[in-house]
């Protein structure tokens, strides 16, 4: 561990990943119990084609990336409260329709290379200084959001019908929650990758819940969960030069079936 | 009788609701007045679920005005006055991560600031709300484990949490045993009468609650407002109302 912690790449690669592991499993929180566990794959894909546009246009991929998942989570919002829309066939279109442009995008600038895959699964060795920096400013304001609504948002995810005769803005609130969600999935990308980032913003809600516990204690649990994978993950692949975001995403896993099995009636 | 001198809770003037040109509801006008217990039935489909969505902002009518304690509904921001428990508030995700307390807590969400904990008054209203549906033993259970009974009074003290004025329930009975049911309606009549809460409610029970109820309100597209409801209850008008042939089974606990 000591070994790992010498190496400056490594704790860039850390220290990012845990604040990713934080934000995740505080955003996953509400979002698995909106039942809108989907959202988090279609706008990774959406974040993809920011990547795409960044990597052949010679910008930063990641603040194009946080743009797109943006505008992507705001118009999923807008078809699902406007439309008599299906949410999880939105989810479907938009995550398939924005694959597909991301992959026209980079094939037609030519960008098919390491650089891409990359951001597909994640790697701890591409995370730069400036990489972190963006992670800990929209990272920061992103938290504050969500711990500044809190309450209002587990009481959306309980019944968004009786939230809102209580007086609570479940519309404004619901865009809110999809663009945090949205910053921090763009954000993720670097470390965990795009296909792999749902799975860490969704497991460790979901293993939280087979305790059976009250709202605080579930987030804590979620949180724990989370940054625990996050850490082993990265140590494992380190040390068995493994891909970061495929063994963070495996350990997660791992604590979800002991979970499972655990609490197993 | 509704005492006219006083500004209605719910002032709901020639209002319509129609989808794709067919009419769910049409030209109701109604006046709820403080300290009333109104009972709205009518049968499945008929409008009711449809005419409260409305009164709380949930429905946009295609047409006609609703006003809250005087003021329209656009402009209406003191929500906390209104308590809503809906049809299916006793059926929860038995997955949800929620105590008794973080749901009765839920009610007084809209009050407190942003970044904020509970503070006194907030943990004094939720206490007050448990204590009143006689929950406050169950407050860390979580709310899955519950029987459908306990559910609803769970529910209602949600709802009482925001020390509202009224209390709106759209058949909050489903699976809810008999038990319970009548626990319920008593608690109901007494909230309506030593605490002052106005009560609405859409119930299929009519029979039962009509000792209790000032005013009945029938809704099958068109409401009609009966200031009597003991004589509206004839078996002609319930059997015109469902559209099928009535019986009706009176409640006798106040006649021995």
């Amino acid at each position: 561990m000591i070994e790992m912690l010498s190496y400056e790449f490594m704790q860039r690669a850390l220290l990012a990943g845990m604040l990713i592991a934080l934000l995740a499993s505080i955003s996953g929180t509400f979002v698995v119990l909106k039942r809108y566990s989907m959202i988090s794959e279609t706008l990774a894909h959406s974040a993809l084609v920011g990547v795409a546009v960044g990597l052949v246009a010679g910008y930063n991929p990641l603040w194009i990336a946080v743009l797109v998942a943006i505008l992507s989570a705001w118009l999923i919002e807008y078809l699902r409260s406007s439309f008599s829309l299906y949410s999880d066939a939105i989810l479907a279109i938009l995550l398939s329709g924005s694959l597909a442009i991301a992959v026209i995008i980079v094939s037609l600038g030519g960008a098919f290379n390491n650089s891409l895959f990359s951001y597909l699964f994640g790697s701890i060795l591409s995370v730069s200084d400036e990489d972190v920096l963006t992670i800990l400013f929209f990272g920061t304001l992103s938290l504050a959001l969500l711990l500044a609504f809190a309450k209002e948002l587990y009481f959306i995810a309980y019944d968004e019908e009786v939230a809102k005769t209580s007086g609570i803005k479940v519309k404004l609130l619901n865009f809110l929650l999809v663009t945090v969600v949205a910053v921090i999935i763009a954000l993720s990308i670097r470390v965990v990758g795009s296909l792999l980032i749902g799975a860490l913003m969704v497991i460790p809600t979901v293993s939280a819940l087979q305790y059976r516990v009250g709202f605080l204690n579930t987030m804590f649990l979620s949180i724990a969960f989370a940054l625990f994978s996050v850490v082993s993950g990265m140590t494992l692949s380190f040390y068995f030069s493994l891909p970061s975001g495929a063994t963070i995403v495996i350990c997660v896993l791992i604590i979800f079936v002991i979970s499972l099995v655990g609490n197993k009636k | 009788m509704p005492i006219k001198f006083k500004i209605p809770i719910f002032d709901v003037k020639n209002l319509n609701f129609s989808v794709r040109g067919q009419s769910i509801l049409s030209n109701i006008s109604l006046e709820i007045f403080n300290g009333e217990y109104v009972a709205i039935i009518g049968p499945n489909g008929g409008g009711k679920t449809t005419l409260i969505r409305m009164l709380l902002g949930l429905e946009e009518p295609t047409s006609g005005s609703i006003k809250l304690f005087g003021k329209k509904l656009s402009n209406f921001k003191a929500w906390h006055k209104i308590g809503y428990v809906p049809q299916r508030a006793s059926l929860v995700d038995a997955n949800f991560p929620a105590t008794v307390l973080d749901i009765v807590s839920m009610g007084r969400t809209a009050q407190r600031g942003i970044f904020s904990f509970m503070n006194k008054k907030d943990k004094s209203a939720v206490e007050d709300a448990m204590i009143k549906m006689d929950i406050l033993n169950l407050k860390d259970k979580m709310v899955g484990t519950l029987s459908g009974g306990q559910r609803q009074r769970v529910m209602i003290a949600r709802a009482l949490a925001s020390k509202p004025e009224i209390l709106i329930l759209d058949e909050p009975n489903t699976g809810v045993d008999m038990v319970s049911q009548r626990n319920f309606y008593e608690l109901l009549a007494k909230l309506n009468k030593e605490e002052n809460i106005t009560i609405v409610f859409i119930t299929h029970d009519i029979g039962v609650i009509a000792d209790d109820i000032g005013r009945l309100v029938t809704v099958n597209q068109k409401a009609i407002i009966c200031n009597n409801p003991k004589e509206a209850l004839s078996c002609e008008e319930m059997s015109a109302l469902y559209g099928i042939e009535a019986h009706l089974i009176h409640n006798h606990k106040h006649e021995h």
